[in-house]
């Protein structure tokens, strides 16, 4: 199934960008009569039109991504190009990248035709479902950090990760195969079985059709079901009962009396009914299987942190990959970029912020001498720093190096699911029954004993629950995908279904820095002109703020400046002849900060002086995400909700309502007591999931029952958990958490339902007087009304959901 | 009677046939993409025009 992430759609009005369809600005190259947003998509242009690869843009419209030119020379670095290339002989080198900006025909297009921009290039494969590039290229002319510097200036920026990328595990592949051949011997065993269907009496004929029949069974049950022989004898190691030693007595009682049957002559044995049993546990195993090729759920902070730093040596700068610092070096650290390592600072002066670590926003001042921790992200000009620590004990990483982090299968040992539990009983009251029937039998009716047995273990074979549950989680999950909710697995869907506590994180979750209207505090109104020049010098600036107010002002025309200085970390100035204009913090335009309640930082907040006098200042302030009143509101009812934040408790004062009492919240939490917080309601018996978005919140995810990762912009960064949710549909996390419970729901009544089936073939079984042929009937038709019953169930309600939805955009 | 052996024979031939080049299709990772060469196809063939 093809997901699709809902994109805005692109303006077309006017004067939209023929390359990346964005609305131009003031600043519009015009080539060929074409207009362009941007230097960089006016020369992606070109270069395509140069080469003749100009059906780019006719595959699509405006299909193309604004370059960022970055440069990725660093790959020559030896250790990321030994990790890279994945084969290398004398003629030619091979390379995959993964490009996350691939989205439609025209890249197709364009990337597989790339030897035509470069010679060097031999040939280019694209999987466009899992967004990955191979590359075949004569490498001793063209290097690794070349080719992806290439890739990159088309717009399509290659995500290189800080580790080695986990060999591709064949699971799916082995499944496929024994699925595969499941079907052609449960298939063929049907066919060879046709005669007895028929009541045919042939000698020789049955004889070689048994023999045929009993080769396929023997493939089907010791290949294709391999996997239930090793789960069950591994758990039986550790004394412990799944739902899958049940159907695995019954696969095996089954193989076993059809056996005998065929070598001593006495029946035709019911191999088809086995193989085809087992062609349908592996159909359900193999649709639970749901992967989100594009999605990562197991992200640490190394996918965060730069890929390489710059290294002081000897008074000469040198690229460094970030694996190669050691205690002792000095690196140097320029705006905006990130830590590390522990350190101290050296040269400079730097507002660090730590948001990105302790979920707190307000910047620290440090100056040269004091400590800096890894990952807090320098602002200011570039520094320099001597590493105190290695990475691996930096105060940062120390979260990653607690138990949860370290083993992997944490969450699905600690948890029993539904189908386990039931198995356990299920298995004893089964084993049980069946001795018992035998023992009562075999003194009374030698010949009825083996019937009895044979039909008890066969016809209670719990293939029901094995089939309902892979499908109704894997609908599940396929249908939440549709509402860009993704679940990593039905086994999260499972723990989902069953959690009783919600813990919020406050920053990023719950609210959202205001993008669209700010709040304008000015002491006095500005001129035509003055707003003209205050749109100018935001102009220049790359600052995330100035950004949203550069947004904010569109409608303005642009002046010519004069003068023009940027100090980074505190703001800009500008000389307009007339006018002189400063945008920053509050001491860089002499305003004086006079409200210390509700005062964030000044992060959100851009001051204004005019001919240096102070004017006030126009705040992009945090505010809750649309409809999470109405999502408190209703989840309250139903769980028990917490808040944990970062941040001071002052700046959560408009959620605070939501929440019951001090017992419910907690604030200026470190990422290590975040994770205890869960910690702490998990040893009350609670089932908690939480709802977070950073790398603050990484721990806590990790250590809930269920970790929801939120994320806006990019589902591409996203903390390590269970489940990845867009922003937008926050609002919606009751319904979603709702549709899992029903799920479960429905599977335990499929589960009861086929316990009536039994029930009723059992109390023959137990007689004596139900033939093991029909048990073998009975139980196909079992396991097709639960995949019946799960398919319609999941799916009635899944359209729901969607009803829901389109009337909720209507309203 | 005898008629049944060759044509079991070759019922078995044919599907023992498609078995293997279905083993063959996943060893060789045929159906690891199945999106792409469905796009592949839609192609245009080469066009010199330029735009």
């Amino acid at each position: 199934m093809n997901i699709e992430i809902e994109e805005e759609p692109k303006i077309e009005q006017g004067n939209s960008c023929f390359h990346c369809g964005d609305k131009c600005g003031e600043i519009t190259i015009f080539k060929n009569d074409k207009s362009f947003c941007c230097q960089g998509c006016e020369q992606v242009y070109e270069l395509l039109n140069d080469n003749h690869l100009s059906d780019y843009y006719s595959c699509d419209l405006n299909p193309g991504i604004s370059p960022t030119g970055k440069n990725f020379e660093f790959l020559n670095n030896a250790a990321f190009r030994n990790r890279l290339i994945t084969f290398s002989n004398a003629s030619f080198s091979k390379v995959s990248f993964h490009l996350p900006a691939i989205h439609c025909r025209s890249c197709l297009y364009l990337l597989e035709n790339l030897q035509r921009l470069n010679e060097q290039i031999i040939k280019t494969s694209l999987n466009f479902g899992k967004k990955d590039l191979t590359v075949w290229f004569k490498e001793d002319k063209l290097s690794l950090g070349a080719l992806a510097t290439l890739i990159a200036s088309l717009g399509y920026e290659p995500h290189i990760s800080n580790e080695a990328e986990k060999p591709q595990n064949n699971s799916q592949k082995q499944l496929f195969l024994k699925l595969g051949i499941a079907g052609f011997c449960a298939g063929n065993a049907m066919l060879f079985s046709f005669p007895e269907y028929l009541g045919i009496e042939d000698g020789s004929l049955q004889h070689l059709f048994g023999y045929l029949n009993l080769a396929l069974g023997s493939v089907a049950v010791f290949y294709s079901g391999s996997d239930y022989i090793s789960n069950v004898y591994a758990h039986l190691k550790l004394r412990k009962m799944t739902i899958e030693l049940p159907i695995l007595l019954g696969i095996l009682v089954g193989y076993g009396r059809s056996a005998y049957e065929i070598l001593s002559h006495t029946g035709a044995g019911y191999i088809d009914s086995v193989s085809g049993l087992i062609f349908f546990l592996l159909i359900g195993k193999w649709f639970q299987q749901k992967s989100f090729d594009f999605l990562s759920f197991e992200r640490n902070y190394k996918a965060y942190f730069p890929l390489v730093v710059t290294k002081i040596a000897n008074g000469i700068e040198v690229t460094a990959p970030l694996e190669g610092i050691e205690i002792g070096d000095r690196l140097l650290i320029r705006n905006q970029e990130i830590i590390p390592a522990d350190a101290y600072l050296l040269k400079g002066k730097s507002e660090m912020d730590y948001s990105f670590v302790t979920g707190e926003s307000e910047l620290i001042p440090i100056t040269a001498g004091q400590s800096i921790y890894a990952g807090g992200k320098h602002l200011g000009e570039a520094i320099e720093i001597q590493i105190s620590k290695e990475l691996k004990q930096s105060h940062l990483t120390q979260l990653w190096e607690q138990q949860v982090f370290k083993d992997p299968n944490h969450k699905s040992e600690n948890w029993e699911n539904f189908a386990n539990r039931v198995g356990m009983y299920f298995t004893v009251v089964l084993i049980s029954l069946a001795t018992a029937a035998g023992i009562y039998w075999y003194p009374i009716d030698p010949s009825k004993w083996s019937n009895a047995v044979v039909s008890i273990l066969v016809i209670a074979c719990p293939c029901a629950l094995a089939v309902s549950y892979p499908f109704a989680l894997g609908h599940g999950i396929r249908w939440l995908a549709k509402f860009n909710f993704f679940v990593k697995d039905i086994q999260a869907f499972e723990r989902m279904a069953q959690v009783d506590t919600l813990v919020f994180d406050k920053t990023g979750t719950l609210t959202l820095q205001s993008q669209s209207v700010p709040k304008i505090t000015f002491t006095r109104g500005l001129l035509d002109s003055e707003w003209n020049a205050l749109y100018s010098l935001v102009f220049q600036s790359t600052h995330p703020l100035s950004k949203q107010v550069k947004k904010f002002l569109q409608h303005r025309t642009i002046i010519p400046l004069k003068e023009f200085k940027e100090v980074i970390g505190k703001g800009l100035e500008a000389d307009f002849g007339d006018l002189f204009v400063q945008i920053g913090s509050a001491k860089y335009t002499h305003n004086h900060v006079d409200s210390p309640e509700g005062f964030f930082t000044s992060e959100t907040r851009l001051f204004v002086a005019i001919n240096h006098k102070p004017i006030g200042y126009i705040e992009f302030p945090w505010e809750n995400r649309p409809g999470i009143e109405a999502l408190l509101h209703r989840l309250r009812h139903h769980y028990e909700i917490h808040l944990i934040s970062g941040d001071k408790k002052e700046h959560a004062a408009h959620l605070l309502d939501w929440f019951e009492d001090q017992d419910h919240m907690k604030f200026e939490c470190s990422p290590l007591e975040k994770m205890e917080y869960i910690q702490k309601l998990q040893n009350q018996g609670k089932i908690v999931a939480m709802i977070g978005d950073g790398l603050n919140d990484a721990g806590a995810l990790k250590q809930a029952q269920v970790g929801i990762a939120v994320s806006d912009d990019h589902l591409h960064f996203t903390p390590s958990s269970d489940a990845i949710l867009k922003g937008s549909e926050l609002p919606r996390l009751g319904e979603y958490l709702n549709y899992s419970k029903f799920g479960l729901k429905l599977i335990k009544a499929s589960f009861l339902l086929s316990l009536v089936y039994n029930g009723f073939g059992l109390s023959y079984a137990i007689q004596g007087t139900l033939y093991p042929l029909i048990a073998a009937i009975l139980m196909p038709i079992n396991s097709i009304s639960m995949l019946v019953i799960a398919t319609w169930g999941m799916n009635q309600k899944g359209h729901g959901l969607e009803r829901n939805k389109i009337r909720i955009k209507h309203d | 009677m005898e008629i049944m052996y060759l044509m079991i024979g070759l019922s078995l031939f044919m599907a023992l046939g498609f078995v293997i080049a279905f083993v063959w299709s996943i060893r060789t990772g045929q159906q690891e993409d199945l999106i792409t060469p469905a796009m592949r196809i839609l192609q245009e063939d080469e066009t010199t025009k330029n735009l």
